[in-house]
């Protein structure tokens, strides 16, 4: 009989009340509570940064063609832009008008140059608005002196109707991608791909560390008499892989209950319309989850594997950081496969068995890679799991009864060779 | 024959812990496994129990290979103690009983009832960390015999222990020993062994010196120590060729007779040195054994 389970008791049990264990699951808990209440909260700061109402004060040279009208026409169309033509003042009795009445500024216009004076000049939000008024009603001004009719005019600077349709290679119509489901489909694929990365390094050191304590405390002794090493390796990496799952339920389930919360309206006004955890697709959450599964077991057997190999628990974070650089490399493969996931980059990191649990899980969610793709990667990964718990295995047997010092790599290979 | 093992052989690179050791062990036997620091005794134990594999060799109990026994066939107390420092000791005890193949329930009732036995049930809710070194020998000690394992292979059990703890757990032994079980004893600490154990081997460097049974071991070895108290000339002995002394304690003089050295002129010397309290020829410690034995390899 197997005593995996038995292990994977203890490792579960001896864990799950231990202070760390708490305080990062409460920790993970109030951080998703504060990422539910953020959408809201980052509105409010937007929209304070926000110029607000502009109002203005157009001087222009006497005798010269008025832009007014078309700064006038450009302010209608957006919200809060008033303009008020100087009229008979002159520019000092202006810019008092402006400070008297608390206006947003005097745009001096002298042929080409047009300058803004204002007492608020390191306010970049409003010197862009203005700007960027400026520049439209400069254009249109510019069209109907060209003799443009106002047909013309309109169809000049009328918005570009855009859309996007993707084509599945299987010869499928192609359907119409909503960009704002698209834009979704991105924030969701970068939160689930930085689950995937945390776990990873988190519940990889755990296990690292776990495997290095049991090797200072001498337990490893006893143990190895009575168990295999690789059920010992198994034990561990399960017990702290399902620890792990049951934190990652926790925070999920919390993220959950706050939106439903939000949307039953009991917290409509604070929360708005925040993260669509509750819109995951079924299907989306079981690649990560089979994606999690299998990427937690690759790396947790490496790092097995580095926490038998070093002699003290302090020793733990030297052999480690190598691991950590590469799962690094593949946060970063993924996150570049963002922006182009059907880029050369991407289908080979989504092949490669160490960076695939990420990229290929993005490719997923942002809906690109050929069924082809998806089940190479899928195998390859699986067949990576397997080869790398038998070395790790093998390395975890050598390293667990090695006191003294740490191990080198050569040293390994050799001790494997006998 | 329960054990035997047959030209064990084990190196580690340059360095040849175990060398074509041989040994038996009765079953049911009271087994002093011996030999100075570093001789091998370790490697050797972990070759017994397959946590290692020998080079060349094998061990075998009743003809069947070590792997091919049950789970909770033996109980190991290694020479590195280690435990769990965050488990309860109740807890931790389980444990240990379960991965020796016991079930829930009669893992938790051996682990109460052993706390009982040693004296330790207001521990059994503390962590391991927080008991002293003493007491956690005990809890491994006990985790070793939980299950109650046909072998038992214990590593210098006494070290650490007061004499009370130590007398209490040859007590334990010692039932353990009367119900059949085989026990195997490794140590330095002769005077132990010796008050123990009926047979033994005696290892130095990777190789054996000594096996036998230990009556027997000291008989062959002849009654060459000589053991002398007299009120008087105590530097009688210096006239009489042959004589070596290899003690002088404040009670007796301890002397080691020559090849040829009759023991009654020894007497008739001390006689006329003054009065003899006490005139005995006695075998060997094993101490003294030990002493010879692996000096003369050393």
């Amino acid at each position: 009989m197997s005593m995996i389970p038995v292990l994977v008791q203890r490792e579960f049990s001896s864990r799950v009340k231990g202070t760390a264990y708490i305080v990062t699951t409460i920790i993970g808990v109030l951080v998703f509570v504060a990422l539910s209440f953020l959408p809201p909260i980052m509105q409010r700061i937007s929209s304070s940064l926000a110029p607000g109402a502009i109002e203005l004060v157009v001087y222009e040279q006497p005798g010269e063609e008025s832009i007014v009208p078309y700064l006038e026409q450009v302010g209608a169309e957006r919200e809060g832009f008033i303009v008020h033509p100087a009229g008979t003042f002159d520019e000092s009795e202006a810019y008092r008008k402006v400070l008297d009445e608390g206006l947003s500024g005097l745009l001096l216009v002298d042929g080409p140059l047009y300058t803004f004076v204002t007492t608020d000049a390191s306010n970049m939000m409003l010197n862009d608005e203005i700007q960027i008024v400026l520049n439209q009603a400069v254009s249109r001004w510019n069209a109907v002196r060209l003799g443009l009719s106002a047909d013309d005019v309109a169809s000049l600077f009328g918005r570009v109707d855009f859309r996007v349709r993707e084509v599945s290679p299987l010869g499928e119509d192609g359907e119409e991608i909503d960009s704002a489901a698209q834009g979704q489909a991105m924030i969701l694929a970068y939160f689930l791909l930085f689950m995937i990365y945390m776990a990873l390094v988190m519940y990889g050191n755990m296990v690292a560390t776990g495997v290095a304590e049991e090797k200072s405390s001498r337990i490893m002794e006893v143990m190895v008499s009575t168990v295999k090493p690789l059920d010992l390796m198994l034990g561990k990496i399960i017990g702290v892989g399902s620890l792990g799952l049951l934190q990652f339920f926790i925070w999920i389930g919390t993220g959950l209950v706050m939106n439903t919360l939000g949307n039953s309206g009991v917290f409509d006004s604070l929360l708005g319309a925040s993260a669509a955890l509750s819109s995951i697709p079924l299907e989306t959450v079981l690649w990560f989850g089979l994606y999690f599964v299998l990427g937690y077991f690759l790396y947790a057997s490496v790092f097995a594997a580095a926490g038998a190999l070093v002699a003290r628990v302090e020793e733990v974070s030297q052999v480690v950081t190598i691991i950590m650089m590469i799962i690094m490399v593949g946060f970063f493969a993924a996150y570049i496969s963002f922006l182009n996931p059907n880029s050369g980059l991407a289908r080979v990191a989504s092949l490669v068995p160490f960076t695939s649990p990420m990229v290929m899980f993005s490719r997923i969610v942002l809906g690109s890679p050929s069924l082809l793709e998806v089940m190479a990667s899928v195998v390859i990964l699986v067949a990576s799991v397997l080869l790398g718990a038998w070395i790790s295995a093998k390395i975890y047997r050598i390293g667990i009864l090695m006191y003294g010092k740490r191990l080198s790599l050569r040293q390994v290979v050799m001790l494997m060779r006998d | 024959m329960s054990i035997v093992a047959t030209e064990i052989t084990k190196r580690f690179r340059d360095v040849t812990a175990v060398d074509g050791l041989s040994f038996t062990v009765q079953e049911g036997a009271l087994f002093g496994f011996l030999g100075p620091n570093g001789a091998g005794k370790t490697t050797t134990m972990r070759v017994v129990l397959g946590i290692i594999k020998a080079d060349e060799g094998q061990v075998t109990w009743k003809g069947e290979p070590f792997h091919r026994l049950g789970r909770g066939f033996f109980g190991y107390l290694p020479e590195e103690r280690g435990l769990y420092p965050k488990m309860r000791v109740a807890e931790h005890l389980s444990f240990l009983g379960r991965i020796n193949g016991l079930d829930k329930h009669k893992a938790r009732r051996e682990a109460e009832r052993w706390i009982e036995r040693f004296n330790i049930g207001d521990l059994s809710r503390k962590r391991i960390e927080e008991l002293s070194k003493g007491n956690q020998q005990k809890v491994q000690t006990i985790g070793t015999m939980l299950h109650d394992p046909e072998l038992l292979i214990l590593d210098e059990p006494f070290s650490g222990l007061d004499p009370v703890n130590t007398a209490l757990l040859k007590e334990v032994l010692m039932e353990s020993h009367k119900r059949g079980k085989t026990i195997i004893f490794s140590s330095h600490r002769m005077d132990q062994v010796e008050e123990i154990c009926e047979d033994i081997v005696l290892i130095n460097r990777g190789r054996m010196i000594l096996h036998g049974n230990l009556r027997q071991i000291k008989k062959s070895m002849g009654r060459q120590i000589l053991r002398v108290s007299l009120e008087g000339d105590v530097d009688f002995w210096a006239k009489i060729p042959g004589l070596d002394l290899l003690a002088s304690r404040a009670d007796y003089q301890e002397f080691r007779l020559g090849d040829g050295v009759d023991p009654n002129d020894v007497l008739r010397a001390a006689m006329r040195a003054g009065q003899v309290v006490r005139f005995e020829l006695v075998e060997p410690s094993l101490d003294q054994i030990f002493v010879e034995k692996v000096g003369a390899t050393a």
